[in-house]
């Protein structure tokens, strides 16, 4: 993913992405990275949630305003609020 | 086999992160120093946005990405802004992607830039985004970083692009 982000950057489009592992992206330096401590598979959170696929595109574009300085990781925790488990096939898991 | 073990793996991996930050932290990954960077001083909602995922989406109707290849596919498809999620797939047995299945928007947001755009917070929707398979390595990240990766820079660049979103999967 950060290995794209650089070569989309590098011609000269402001890029931003979400990561799932700020180790990885610590090395390999996209230029915007958001961490939201979703799990793997669940960018945006989970199926059928409109409004919060909707706020963290909303967080993308607000990120994407805001820093300033190359390489910023911002870290964030999107699981703190109730998940509905409904929605959730790795509730069963 | 190999397909369950990939898909036994993937659903570990998503239950469970500390394993991922276990792999991530002894991975052997492309380290660099310094990031690229295009400041970005515009307006969101003057600007046109494109998605590019590395979830393994594609058309029914194009090829599938190559899951036999143990070093993954670094290939892209190009996937039309008004594609509808049932005309899609996911070839991509590295995560565990039944929630996707469930609703494309939790890894690939296709519908939900389109009501961005509705709601007059993003400019405009690009008419195409792109999609790449995740858990590429050895030769083939030299595909990936030397030829997929900037062909799709150069596509959305003359697309007139000013913002592409990347999510992972």
């Amino acid at each position: 993913m950060g290995l794209i982000q650089r070569a989309v950057e590098a011609t000269g489009i402001a890029t931003i992405s979400i990561t799932f592992s700020k180790e990885i992206t610590r090395k390999v330096k996209p230029p915007r990275a958001v961490f939201t401590n979703l799990p793997l598979g669940h960018p945006l959170g989970y199926p059928g949630q409109r409004f919060r696929q909707i706020q963290v595109l909303r967080l993308l574009l607000k990120y994407l305003k805001d820093i300033q300085i190359p390489g910023t990781i911002i870290d964030l925790d999107l699981t703190e609020s109730d998940d509905p488990v409904t929605g959730c096939s790795l509730c069963g898991v | 086999m190999k397909q369950l073990k990939d898909k036994l793996l993937a659903r570990l991996f998503t239950r469970y992160p500390s394993m991922l930050r276990r792999w991530a932290q002894k991975a052997r990954i492309a380290g660099y120093s310094e990031p690229h960077w295009t400041s970005f001083t515009g307006d969101p909602a003057k600007s046109r946005l494109a998605l590019i995922t590395t979830g393994g989406f594609h058309l029914k109707s194009q090829p599938p990405f190559d899951m036999k290849d143990r070093h993954g596919d670094p290939s892209f498809r190009e996937i039309p802004a008004d594609a509808k999620p049932v005309g899609l797939s996911i070839t991509h047995n590295y995560y565990d992607n039944r929630d996707a299945v469930r609703d494309i928007n939790t890894v690939f947001p296709l519908e939900r830039v389109r009501l961005l755009e509705q709601f007059g917070e993003i400019g405009k929707v690009n008419h195409r985004h792109f999609s790449f398979m995740g858990h590429i390595s050895n030769r083939h990240l030299d595909t990936l970083i030397n030829e997929t990766a900037p062909d799709v820079a150069e596509k959305l660049k003359d697309d007139g692009v000013d913002i592409a979103l990347l999510t992972p999967a």
